[in-house]
Order: C-alpha cells, then structure tokens, then sequence
C-alpha cells in the first residue's frame, strides 16, 4: 500500500474564518478515498487547499512523499493531480473540442491519442463535439468537467460532489463512469451522497467543524449506523 | 481608545488654539494665505477621508462637490450684491445643490461594485466639467470670471480665521458623525458588507447618506477655495481636485480623519517650496510627480498612511496589523 | 450625402481608436479582475514616444513599431511594479493605478514639456481622395483599416491559438485554468503587455488625426475607453470592437448636429447599461 498523498494538520483561513482547524488524512495509491461531513465542514476547502487555491496557513500535504503546500497551483497540477470543483468549472463559451484541447498536456500524436481514449470511457460527449459547453445539461457539464480532469492520465483525481444537482438516473451514469476509472487511477472523492459514496469509496474520513474526526474502511461505516447519525445526520 | 481619543481631541485644540493666535503674533501674509489653503484642503480631503477610509468607497470624482460649491459662490457673488448675506447664501446653496446630486449619483452608482463605481463617478465629474466648459453664458467657460467678496472676507487675516474655524468645527462634526452609531455601521461596511447586510442593515442606505455628508462637506470646501481666490474657473472640476484629495487623504492617514489635515498641510507646504525651488531646475515645476512616486510607495507599504502607522507604532501591533490591512483592502 | 459619409468615417476612425484602448482594457480586467486606470497613460506615452520617434527619423511607419515597443516595456513594468504588489485588492488597485497615471502624465510633461505638441500625418498619409464629388481624408481610412487589422490578428489570436484559448478560458473562470496546470501568472503579463501595446497604437494613431499631442490626453480618451468597456461587456473583445463603433459614431453624429450633447449621450447609454444590463450589451460574444 504506497500512500499517493497525505495531508498533515491542515489550518487554513478564508478570511477571517478558520475553516480548516487540523485536517490530517492519507489516500492510498489506486483506491478511492471519500472525505465526508455535513454542508460547511470543510471539505471543498480541504481539496483547495492541496490544490493552492486556499493555501493554508500550518500543516503540510505530501504528495509521492514531497512536501508541496507552498507550491503554487499550477505546479501542483501539472505533478499529476486533477481536480474537478464542486461547481464543475465548465467554461461556458468553449466548446467541448476547446475543454479536451486546454487540457491536454504535450504535442501531437499524443494529444489525439489521449483525447481518443478519455472518449472513449465519455463516449456521450463525442455528439456534443462542437457544442459550447454552457448550453450542456448538468450531467453532461460534470462529465466534461471528470473527462477533463482525467485525460492526462493524471495519477491523483479530486472530485468535489459530482452528485449534486442531478437527477437520480444521472448519479448513476456519473457512478458508473467513475467505477470504471477506478483502479486505472487514484481519487479522492467528496460527496453528501452517502449511497454513493458507500459504493465506490474504500476508505473514508469524516470531517466535523474543520478536522478530521473519524477514519477507516467503508465497510466499517456501513457496519456503524451510529457514526453516520452522529457526524452526518443519516441513517 | 478612549485615553487616546482624549489626548488626540487635546492635541488638536492646543494645535488649533495656537494657530488662532498665529496671525497677531507673527504677521507673515505668505503664511497666512498658505495656511488658509491648507485648512480649505482639509476640510476638502476630511470630506474624501469619509468615503474612502470610513466607508471603503473610491470616489474618482469628488472634485464634482468640490466645483459645485465653488461655482454657487462664484456665480451668485458675481450676479448679486456681495455681502455676509449672499456669502452665506451662496454657501447653503453649494450644500443643497450638492445634497440632491449626491442623492442622485449616490442611488444610481453606489449598487455597483467597486471598479465600476470608480469609474462612473470619473465619468459624472467629467460631465460636470464639460458642463462647466460649455455653458459660458453662466461659466465663462475655461477663462472663469473674478467677483467681489464683501469687506469683512477682503481681510486675509479674517479670512484665516474663518477657514480655521470652518476646519476645526467641520473636523468635530466629522469626528461626531464616524464615532456615532451610524458611523459604526459605515466602517463595519468597509469590513464586510455582507455580514452587514445578513444583520439586517440596509448597506446602500448607509453608503447614500455618507456620500451626501461628504459631498456637501466638499462643497463647503469648494466655496471656501473660491472665497479665497475671488476667481472661480473649470479647474474646481477636474481631476486634478480629486487626486489633491486622495494624495492628501492617502499620504496622512486614511480612515483618521487628523490624517487628511496633515496630508493637506505636508502636500500644500511641499508644493510651495517645491515652486519656489523650480527657478533652481524645472524638474520642481512637476513636483506633484513626487507625490505621485510617495502616495504608490504609501499605498503598496504603508496602507494606513502616516497616522495610521503612528498610532499602530503606538498602540502596539499584533491585533491593529489585521485591521491595517483591511482599511484599505475593503 | 456627403456629409454623412464623412461623419461614418470619422466616428468609425475615433471607434477604431477607442477599440485599441479598450480592447486591453477590456481583456485586462476579464482576466485579471483588474480595472486599470492607468491604460491612459500608455496611450499619452504612445503618442508621444512614436511622434518623437517619427520626428527623429522621418519614418512613420517605425514610429508606430517604436510606439508599439515603448507600450509592451511600460506594460511589463507596469505589471510587474504597480499591479502585482497589490493582485488580488481591488481598492488598492484602484488607488495605485490611478497614482500610476498621474506619474506617467507628469513624466511625459518632465521629458517632453508641459506644453502640447503638434503632430502631422507623413506626405503618404496626408490629403484625401475624390470620390464622386465626396471627400475622403487619406488618414481616417488608414486609422480605420489599422483598427480592422489589429482586430483581426488578435482575433485569429483568441480563437486559433493555444494561448488564445488560455487565454478565453481565463476570462471564464480564471482558478480553474490553473487549476488545470497552467502559469496564469505569465499569461497575466502577456495579456497586460499587448494591452499597453495596443494603447500605444491607439495615442499614436490619434497624433496626427487630433493634430496636437498633450500629457492629459491619456485620461480624456481614457474615460471613453471605460464607457466601451461597460457597454460592451467586460472582457469580452468583439464586444468592445461594436461598443466602441457605436460610441465612435454615436459621437461623430452627436458631434455634428447637437455638439454639447455627445458625451452626455454616451454618459447616459453607459449609465443604462450598467443599471439595466450590468454585464453588456454584447457579453457572451468572446
């Protein structure tokens, strides 16, 4: 078991709000991680903050054993992590061509290799080709925005509740699409969707009031009816 | 804060006592006239003080209060008869004048974000001073036009007087006001207009009514300044006056009010040495480009400005840092 | 008849020109969130640098090169110095900008004088074609065609290239583009370099058109160059290529037949639209 990334007592503010107090986790190469909590807890802010985009103010991440909090964004990124945000960050005058041609890395052949596979596990997004993509449905959007985040065989993905605001049948589309991506990748996966995270996660942390309060296996979570009612209001 | 506020209202009457008794113990009429300036500035540059360090607003077209204070005096000086009554009349009519468009441009602009509020007060000040350029049968245009001040104002001693008074009674109303209930809204604003709003208050209310008492502050400044020139011409609109101001507010201090006053008396005085060292090299002739060079050091190093960093020097730093930083940030 | 033509060519040659300016305003704030109060400045440095330029060699055409050269360093230092101390402030960018401008105007003022300067066309450009019994002024149409090509390589720029896509997608939602691995950053400047640039252009091109040059020159086109920018949507670049016609035009026609009023007009649109339609008349148009 390679521990990929590994975050240390996390702090981090956004303003004046002390949103991450001690954020401290692991997510194990090739497995996916869930980081869990109610509305406000810290989750997104945890996934920003590896990424940069709220650096934090004490506490260190790892990433393949290398400090890298005082990176800014773009290198962290380009070390291999992708990162789909809670908002998907779709831009909305490119068309789909123009999302799979920003975020390609490298020239040629490759690119058109790499577009050729990631299609391939997003075959829906083929039709939609030349589309802009402000004009997608939601499910579409947040396929485009995991294509994306996924098509420089990026070894680490962060995705921020690809769940919220779909319908039913979509999360079970996006489920399904994720599920594939599993093992060829590792992810760190932050959902309020219990079921679905029960599903694909591994392992999972619980984070309350900005720390990290409970670990362990899934299956764990799923036995502990009492933790679930405890730290997410669901049972 | 308190023993602070005590020893700063002492100060500023012992100061202000001094400076009654300046014109009958040293008789120097350079001095006078530039002292006089200085006090119309402050009063102008407390004026701005109030919306860019009280309430985190950047007005780019404050001079537009300023002009229109100055063109009401001027304009009615010079069609009627000049006495105390028309001086005064003139005065209040600057206020009321600028009390409506500040109204006005307040409902209109103050919604918008900062950029764009920037901006459209830039415009509206150009407006006035096309206004001001093209309607000569009132104006005269660029060229201005004198008019006559009554007896008692010819008098630069008594005319000190007067700006003194108008600087220190102007200076405690200002004080009154920011310390206020009200006032205490207006800064929290500039913290975080948000959290502000989610407590109920009304933000563009508060913003409205704080650009008004700037604005008529302004205009008093504005009727001053032409007082003591007896000449009134499209400068008063540009945006020369402005920069005058946020210099002034910028350099001394903002959001402290004694900050404007000191801005105003370093900048007046530098300008009048930095003249009279333009016959050495006419590099001095543009001495308002070292002001320039001061106020973007001030802005990027010393956000607070000269005032501001004493008293954080005084009081200590620590918990005063984080505030420093948010006065100009908004 | 003639008439008319002759005020479509004046207000689409003054459109042209505020295009230049407001284009890298326009992309400078979609991308940076940056309100830049000093790109005036570049335009008085544009004028006067290239009419310096031009009179030291008697190339025109230089000129323009040289003017456009002096725009790309002021835009480097100027992003450098002024903009990066302060990223992320908006007031302190207000502030410093505009001090900013105040410092480039009176430079201009220590280098060449306070006075204003006069400036002419080169022989080539000067007089004007007959056209049926309608004159046309040689100059006007050389600005015109100068605008439309700066139009279009930067075009070809934003929709064909790598960095132009950067460049699109920045403006839409700039963290996610560096979320994706990219140096924003260098972007940032690149953008603030040709923006400076192109304001250069623009003050030169103005020259000889206005006959004189003057250190406050910057900030009085400036303020037209804002109007575009909130008409056209900011950080869209077409848009600000129809917002700036139709205040070059809206100008010219106001200027012919109700002089005092034309500012005003345009005063007014821009308030509209910033009440009734806070994110353009063209937004969405890239």
């Amino acid at each position: 078991m390679e521990v990929l990334l590994k975050t240390e007592n996390l702090e981090t503010f956004i303003g004046q709000y002390h949103i991450l107090q001690g954020v401290t986790f692991e997510a194990i190469r090739g497995e996916v991680t869930v980081l869990l909590g109610r509305n406000g807890a810290g989750k997104t802010t945890t996934l920003r903050t590896i990424l940069g985009l709220s650096p934090p103010s004490r506490g260190k991440v790892f990433f393949k054993q290398k400090e890298i909090q005082e990176l800014p964004t773009y290198k962290t990124a380009n070390l291999g992590i992708g990162y789909v945000p809670e908002d998907q960050g779709i831009f909305p005058y490119l068309t789909v061509e123009e999302h799979f041609k920003i975020a390609t890395k490298g020239k040629g052949d490759k690119v058109n290799e790499r577009i050729e596979t990631t299609l391939a596990l997003f075959p829906d997004l083929k039709q939609f080709w030349r589309k802009q993509a402000g004009v997608l449905s939601g499910g579409q959007k947040q396929m485009l925005a995991i294509a994306r985040a996924y098509i420089n065989y990026n070894e680490l993905l962060m995705i921020d509740e690809p769940s919220k605001g779909l319908a039913p049948i979509v999360v079970e589309k996006v489920m399904e699409t994720l599920e594939r991506m599993k093992g060829e990748t590792t992810i760190i996966l932050v959902e309020q969707n219990y079921l679905m995270a029960e599903y694909l996660g591994d392992r999972f942390y619980i984070i309350d009031d900005g720390k990290t309060v409970l670990s362990g296996e899934m299956k764990e979570l799923k036995e502990h009816e009492e933790w679930r009612k405890k730290y997410l209001g669901i049972s | 804060m308190g023993m602070l506020n005590n020893r700063m209202n002492l100060f500023v009457i012992i100061v202000g006592l001094l400076l009654f008794l300046l014109p009958f113990i040293y008789e120097s009429r350079t001095l006078l006239i530039l002292l006089t300036q200085i006090f119309i500035f402050a009063i102008f540059a407390m004026s701005y003080d109030l919306l860019l360090g009280y309430t985190g607003i950047v007005s780019f077209g404050h001079a537009m209060f300023f002009g229109i204070g100055a063109y009401s005096t001027g304009i009615i000086l010079h069609r009627m008869e000049s006495t105390i009554f028309t001086v005064l009349l003139s005065l209040l009519v600057g206020i009321l004048l600028s009390l409506v468009i500040s109204i006005l441009v307040g409902f209109l602009t103050l919604r918008l974000k900062s950029h764009f509020f920037a901006m459209l007060t830039l415009a509206f000040a150009s407006l006035f001073l096309v206004v001001a350029e093209k309607w000569r049968t009132l104006t005269y245009g660029n060229d201005g036009f004198t008019f006559p001040l009554p007896e008692f104002l010819r008098d630069r001693t008594y005319f000190y007087l007067v700006s003194l008074t108008f600087m220190i009674a102007i200076y405690f109303l200002l004080k009154r006001f920011t310390e206020s209930p009200f006032g205490k809204v207006l800064v929290a604003i500039r913290e975080n207009e948000r959290r502000v709003e989610s407590l109920g208050f009304h933000p563009l209310y508060y913003k409205v009514i704080a650009s008004v008492v700037a604005g008529t502050t302004a205009s008093i400044s504005g009727s001053l300044y032409v007082l003591s020139l007896r000449f009134v011409n499209t400068s008063v609109f540009t945006m020369e006056m402005t920069l005058d101001a946020l210099l002034m507010t910028i350099i001394g201090g903002v959001g402290t009010l004694i900050g404007p006053i000191i801005g105003s008396g370093l900048i007046e005085f530098a300008h009048h040495l930095l003249t009279d060292l333009a016959s050495i090299s006419p590099i001095f002739e543009r001495w308002i480009i070292f002001f320039g060079i001061l106020y973007i050091l001030t802005v990027i190093f010393f956000p607070l400005g000269i005032v501001g960093t004493i008293r954080n020097r005084i009081s200590g730093k620590g918990k005063k840092e984080k505030y420093a930083k948010k006065t100009v940030a908004g | 008849m003639e008439q008319i033509v002759n005020l479509l060519i004046n207000g689409l040659a003054t459109g042209m020109l505020i295009f230049l300016l407001a284009a890298g305003l326009t992309l400078i704030f979609g991308l940076m969130d940056v309100l830049n109060f000093a790109h005036g400045g570049f335009f008085a440095w544009g004028a006067y640098s290239g009419i310096w330029f031009y009179g030291v060699t008697g190339q025109y055409v230089l000129a323009i090169l040289f003017a456009m050269f002096v725009g790309l360093v002021l835009g480097a230092l100027t992003e450098k110095l002024i903009i990066k101390p302060v990223y992320g402030n908006h007031i302190q960018q207000i502030l410093i900008t505009l001090g900013f401008m105040l410092v480039l105007s009176e430079l201009l003022k220590v280098i060449w004088g306070p006075n204003q300067l006069p400036a002419h066309a080169p022989e080539w450009l000067s007089g004007s074609w007959l056209i049926g019994d309608i004159i046309i002024i040689k100059y006007r149409v050389f600005i015109i065609v100068v605008g439309l090509i700066a139009f279009f390589t930067i075009h070809f720029i934003l929709k064909k290239t790598r960095i132009g896509l950067i460049v699109r997608a920045g403006v839409m939602n700039k963290e996610m583009v560096e979320a994706m691995g990219i140096h924003i950053q260098k972007i940032f400047m690149l953008v603030f370099m040709v923006g400076a640039s192109l304001a250069a252009l623009s003050g030169l091109l103005l020259a000889p058109y206005s006959g004189v040059i003057y250190a406050e020159m910057g900030m009085d086109f400036a303020i037209l160059a804002f109007i575009v920018v909130v008409i056209g949507g900011m950080g869209s670049f077409t848009g600000s290529l129809l917002a700036a016609i139709l205040v070059g035009l809206s100008g010219s026609f106001m200027a012919y037949y109700v002089s005092e009023l034309s500012i005003a007009v345009n005063m007014l649109l821009m308030i509209l639209v910033l009440i009734f339609r806070p994110q353009g008349l063209f937004y969405g148009k890239g």
